[in-house]
């Protein structure tokens, strides 16, 4: 058992509101590169008891970043174990991105959507 | 179905037989992994749901007040009562293996008050705002643990399954029916040995 940061990725507004309740807040524009940004964050490494661990635990990120990001990178970054990277509706309101994603695994583990 | 490329002797025979009691042994492990870890994905993937409607309606709600507390202020007022965090949050984590797939459980350390700004620049909305963040955090980091879950589960399923069809409908058939190849030419070489010695001893009577 070790312990972890968490980080929120997305445009200021969206994060906003989460700033005062300690979590590592990377404010990011839509045009940014949300993928090099968001393997960065996978990517981090620290040091602990002589093993590498890593840095974030989980890394929330705003819906509409993800809707950018294509199947491939999706892929990439779900891979491994930590961090679990979470979309999580915006101050635009839920864009169903999130119940899709739940879909995609669906598919992905039983090859047809059986939840509906 | 394709013959496998062997030699059609007695040891190549024997080595197939082998393999194809070891590939029936690998399909049945490998069946019942996959059965258990459906089991356990269907459970959490119904919560994961659940979890999910209630985390947007939460965090749509959070982000309602969040909105009509800063129309009352400014701009820089809200960045002022923001930019200073005083609470620290940390995130415990233990990971288990279910059906030798890792799946990781969050557990929350929270420290400090979230409510770390002047109350003479705010006002009540927002400190309404804030905790309506900070009690969705809680259902955030549960829905996080939940669907980290099901997506480790979701890449073992699909790789496993991926074994099983191919032990199934490709491997296992394959080695049966280069066992039955082999098994008929060696048949044909025997009688055919039959034969050569039986024309042999009736051309010597002459």
């Amino acid at each position: 058992m070790s312990s972890y940061r968490i980080a929120i990725v997305g445009s200021k507004e969206a994060v906003a509101g989460f700033a005062l309740l300690g979590v590592d807040v990377v404010p990011m524009q839509e045009t940014e590169d949300a993928v090099t940004e968001l393997m960065r964050l996978k990517k981090a490494i620290r040091i602990e008891d002589g093993r590498e661990r890593n840095v974030y635990g989980i890394v929330f990120v705003a819906e509409h970043l993800m809707t950018k990001l294509s199947q491939e990178d999706l892929k990439r970054l779900s891979r491994g174990a930590l961090p679990a990277i979470i979309p999580l509706p915006s101050h635009h309101g839920s864009s169903g991105y999130g119940l899709e994603r739940l879909k995609k695994i669906v598919e992905r583990a039983v090859g047809s959507d059986i939840l509906k | 179905m394709a013959l496998l490329r062997v030699n059609p002797t007695r040891m190549a025979l024997m080595e197939l037989k082998r393999s194809t009691t070891s590939a029936k042994r690998g399909h049945k492990l490998l069946k019942d992994k996959q059965d258990g870890l459906m089991q356990q994905f269907l459970v959490t993937i119904r919560s994961a749901k659940e979890l999910r409607m209630r985390v947007e309606a939460e965090l749509g709600q959070a982000f309602m007040s969040f909105l009509t507390a800063s129309a009352w202020l400014s701009d820089a007022e809200v960045e002022n009562a923001l930019s200073s965090p005083q609470a620290t949050i940390e995130l415990a984590v233990e990971t288990r293996s279910v059906m030798g797939v890792k799946i990781p459980f969050f557990r929350l350390k929270k420290e400090g008050t979230v409510r770390n700004y002047g109350y003479s620049q705010t006002n009540t909305l927002l400190d309404r705002a804030i905790d309506a963040f900070d009690n969705a955090f809680e259902t955030l980091i549960r829905l996080a643990e939940i669907e980290k879950q099901a997506e480790n589960m979701a890449i073992e399923l699909e790789t496993t399954r991926r074994r099983v069809n191919a032990l199934e409908h490709k491997m296992i058939p394959d080695l049966q029916e280069t066992v039955k190849y082999i098994k008929l030419r060696l048949d044909e070489a025997e009688r055919a040995g039959i034969i050569a010695t039986m024309r042999v001893k009736a051309s010597m009577k002459d």
